[in-house]
């Protein structure tokens, strides 16, 4: 079983593979291999078995000097590559403990049995099966057997000694006999005669006489003389044999005896002596021989045999012990070694399976659904290698589908959260304030615009509607949040008047109901708006219509008044004194309050008609600069400064009518500080707002908060004269000109008017003191 | 504890290639010949004393080199000879043949029956002309070294590698 991806296209993901993911080397089970294996091990213990068999057969110096070396050897083989397996193995397991390898301890665990349960029983059959051989090789050399051989073996040598000894005594005599006779006669009879006696009486069987002549080295060479046999005697085999004897004989030395072993199974114990005449000189050998029947030879040399047998047994006792040893330590070892292989075959069966399906889990479980293992067996594991694998089929599709749910869910909530982002956006942008209210009763958005126009902090979302709107003013809130829901029905719009720092804002409210998937309520929005500059702008269209018609209806009938008047002037002129003057107070009377009602509906008529500025681009500082420089010298005690920004761009702007503005509010100013105190008027750049403020401020009396929205409503001031159209004036030229003007408190007294007008130039900041 | 394993293992070792030693060597360079004379120790006879016994072949064997020693690296063999002597006992009739090769060629050949003859046979040799001094450089420094090997040998019954049963060195200085 291996590991393996599911196809080529779906390999892991790059940096998710694991580090270590080595491709393994299948496990596959071989049947040939193991045949093999088997057949060899049998064929290995049938060739011990034989060998083993022969080994009785085989010579000791064979066994010891051939047999034990290879077996030797082969036990060397063995140990060394039992040593190896185990030596590995542990080391394998021991690395595979340490790297914490999953069934390392369960695989350690059943190799230790399965060595154990083998070499527990080895190590005892060797123990006892070499003591055994120890013993029966000590019984093989007993006392008993040693005697009994040394014994017949003694038995057999002094037999051969006693006979040796006969023969070489009598054939001592003979050549002490021959030493009076000529060797080199020619009647050979003499000879004969003297030593036939011997072989008749049976004391020798064979008698060979030899002359000795001096040889070409000048040594003596023996001549054959004359041979007497008994009838028991069978042919002299070689006459080689008495020659080599006599030769040695006659060179003097001592040791003139020898065995010859006879083609009839017999043997021939020969001994030489040499015939020396009186005076010592020798002429001649005699070789005498007693012919040993085979019978009795044979019975000797088995004797010898076995005792040399026996002997050199107990020689080579230590080698044959070690060969024996060997063959049981080689069948241990072979046993060992097979029984090793086979634990760690059936370890690495049982465990690698197993290992590489919790392996694989491990990879499935980290998100590797592609892992797949490959059938190895075509057991039960392998079956369960195909269901793991049939389960990551199915883990891979499911996750596919999870995957591909999780990308379209990740962009619909990507468009959800950016429509979301947009809807807070407009709803931050937005000057209308938003309120949602859940189902609850409490507060889930409130916009920047209705934090702002409710006075209220962002810390109001998530608190009940109630809580937060039933104090006071903001009353009709609650009562839009908590009103009853009918189907089919909205709330009623409701507007409301609120107190901010003095001014009064005029709010519009609406409710919305928010409805769930089954139609149920879910919540309410409530929308305010701010409608206090529609309300203005509506009272100033009013106005201006009321202005337009009053000029119309009241101017028209000031001219013939006033020339009635001047006309009854002009008649009375010629009457009395006191009648011309009473006439003259009233004519002129009444022509300067015509007079005076011209210029109040001029005022209007200017009010109602006001022209569209005609911008032209204007440099502020010289526009005011002019301005200012009208009030030079007018009044002692009212000191006008400027404060003006190191520079302005250039705005577009209707000179004129900026300048009827600039001269209005430093007017009233003057006015307001009773023509004693400090005027600055003053400029700024703002280059983010893109606009440019011009402000004119005062330390008079100040106007207190209430009334300064209501300043710039028509026909309201604060003076006991003037036709209270001069600041709505100022409000409509700025408004027309795009810009805003507001009114506050100077610091640290008075009243400060502020005018921004939109320019679309920029200049570096700072300002400019006069 | 594994340190003295080693140590005990090696001691071991050492002491098996060393051998015995105990060979009596002589080297003498005469008439253009280095003469080698060699006597076993003692002991050497009464090992094999029992597998003469018993009737088996048996061997000496003594392996002879002339060296030259070498500063700090393994000494030069400069030649080498092999004489042996093998002594076979007949147990029946209670003979000793003797014989004795040098390089395999055929030396000395007898029989006897005193052991102190086979003894005096097979624990050495006196005087036998192994090298020629045609290769030795006059007035320099060279050894003999003997060795004895034995067959049928005295082995441990599980490790047959058998070891020298003796050696010996003698020094010599070449004076043409």
């Amino acid at each position: 079983m291996a590991t393996r991806p599911a196809s080529p296209a779906s390999s892991r993901p790059a940096g998710s593979a694991p580090a270590a993911a080595r491709p393994r080397r299948p496990f596959r089970d071989s049947p040939l291999q193991v045949l093999l294996g088997i057949f060899a091990l049998v064929l290995a213990l049938a060739g011990m078995m034989l060998l083993l068999n022969r080994s009785s057969q085989l010579a000791p110096d064979f066994l010891s000097e051939f047999v034990l070396y290879a077996l030797s050897v082969v036990d060397l083989m063995m140990l060394v590559g039992l040593v190896f397996v185990l030596a590995r193995s542990v080391i394998k397991m021991l690395v595979e403990r340490k790297r914490g390898l999953p069934f390392a301890r369960f695989r350690a665990k059943l190799v230790l049995v399965l060595l154990a349960m083998t070499l527990i029983p080895a190590v005892l059959v060797l123990l006892v099966g070499s003591q055994l051989i120890f013993n029966s090789v000590d019984r093989w050399f007993n006392a008993p057997m040693d005697e009994m051989l040394d014994s017949a073996q003694r038995i057999a040598s002094d037999y051969y000694h006693d006979r040796q000894r006969q023969v070489s005594d009598e054939t001592a005599r003979l050549a002490r006999i021959l030493g009076t006779a000529d060797l080199g006669t020619s009647d050979l009879r003499v000879l004969r005669d003297a030593v036939a006696g011997s072989v008749t009486d049976q004391r020798l069987t064979l008698v060979e006489v030899y002359r000795l002549v001096p040889g070409a080295d000048g040594l003596p060479e023996p001549v054959p003389v004359v041979d007497v046999a008994s009838a028991a005697a069978g042919p002299v085999t070689s006459r080689d044999t008495s020659e080599r004897l006599a030769a040695r004989a006659a060179s003097g030395q001592p040791d003139a005896w020898m065995r010859e072993p006879l083609a009839s199974g017999g043997e021939l114990i020969r001994a030489a002596a040499v015939v020396r005449r009186a005076d010592g000189f020798a002429t001649g050998v005699v070789v005498g021989s007693v012919q040993l029947t085979g019978e009795m030879a044979a019975r000797a040399r088995g004797m010898t045999r076995a005792f040399e047998s026996y002997t050199q047994l107990r020689v080579f006792k230590p080698a044959l012990t070690g060969v024996y040893l060997s063959f049981f330590l080689m069948v241990t070892l072979l046993i060992l070694v097979s029984a090793t292989w086979m634990g760690l075959y059936l370890a690495k069966r049982i465990t690698r399976p197993v290992q590489m399906l919790a392996a694989a889990a491990r990879e499935i479980g980290a998100g590797h659904f592609e892992h797949r293992l490959e059938r190895e067996t075509v057991d039960e594991f392998g079956s369960l290698v195909d269901a793991f694998n049939t389960m990551a089929d199915e883990l891979a599709a499911s996750r596919r589908a999870l995957e591909q749910s999780s990308v379209d869910l990740q962009r619909k909530h990507a468009e959800v959260e950016d429509r979301r982002l947009f809807t807070e956006a407009v709803l931050d942008r937005v000057a209308t304030g938003v309120i949602t209210i859940d189902a609850a009763g409490r507060i889930g958005i409130l916009n920047p615009a209705a934090s702002t126009l409710l006075g209220l902090d962002a810390g109001a979302a998530g608190r009940p509607a109630e809580e937060v709107f039933g104090s006071g003013e903001l009353k009709p809130l609650a009562d839009l949040a908590t009103a009853p829901y009918v189907a089919g029905k909205e709330w009623p719009a409701q507007e409301i008047v609120l107190n901010r720092n003095g001014r009064e804002v005029q709010l519009a409210l609406a409710a919305t109901p928010l409805h769930g998937d089954g139609r149920q309520l879910e919540g309410r929005v409530l929308v305010v708006d701010d409608i206090t500059p529609l309300i203005r702008a509506q009272k100033v269209a009013a106005w201006r219509e009321v202005a337009r018609r009053l000029a119309h209806e009241i101017k028209n009938p000031l001219t013939p008044i006033q020339l009635c008047a001047q006309r009854l002037q002009r008649q009375f002129s010629s009457a009395s004194a006191p009648v011309r003057e009473l006439v003259d107070e009233c004519t002129g009377t009444i022509v300067g309050e015509v007079e005076a009602l011209k210029t109040l509906v001029d005022e209007f008529s200017q009010f109602a008609r006001m022209p569209s500025p005609k911008r032209v681009p204007t440099d502020v500082h010289q526009l005011l600069a002019g301005t200012l420089g009208l009030y030079e010298g007018l009044f002692a005690h009212v000191r006008i400064a400027t404060l003006f920004a190191v520079s302005l761009p250039p705005v577009r702007l209707d000179p004129d009518q900026i300048r009827r503005v600039v001269i209005n509010l430093v007017d009233n100013a003057i006015e307001a500080l009773n023509q004693q105190g400090l005027i600055v008027v003053e400029t700024q750049h703002d280059a983010a707002a893109g606009a440019v403020r011009i402000i004119v401020a005062d330390d008079g009396p100040g106007i207190a908060p209430e009334e300064r929205d209501k300043l710039f409503m028509p026909y309201y001031s604060t003076k006991k004269r003037g036709s209270g159209l001069g600041l709505a004036i100022v409000r409509r030229i700025v408004a027309e000109h795009g810009g805003s003007v507001e009114v506050g408190a100077n610091d640290p007294r008075g009243t400060r008017f502020t005018i921004e007008l939109p320019c679309g130039g920029e200049a570096p900041a700072g300002t400019e003191t006069t | 504890m594994p340190g003295r394993l080693i140590a005990i293992v090696l001691c071991a070792f050492l002491a098996e290639a060393g051998g015995d030693g105990g060979v009596e060597v002589g080297a003498v360079a005469r008439d253009g010949q280095v003469y080698v004379s060699a006597t076993a120790p003692d002991g050497l006879m009464s090992d094999l004393e029992e597998a003469i016994s018993s009737g088996l072949a048996t061997t000496i064997t003594y392996e002879a080199d002339l060296r030259e020693e070498v500063g700090i690296w393994f000494d030069r063999t400069l030649a080498s000879a092999t004489v042996s002597a093998s002594v076979q006992y007949d147990t029946l009739t209670r003979r000793y043949q003797l014989s004795r090769s040098v390089d395999g060629r055929l030396a000395d050949s007898r029989v006897c029956e005193d052991k102190a003859d086979v003894k005096r046979f097979a624990l050495g040799f006196d005087r036998l002309p192994l090298f020629s001094t045609g290769r030795l450089e006059p007035n320099a420094e060279y050894y003999v070294r003997v060795r004895v090997r034995t067959r049928p040998r005295v082995t441990f019954f599980l490790w047959p590698w058998g070891r020298d049963a003796a050696n010996g060195v003698a020094r010599f200085t070449f004076i043409p």
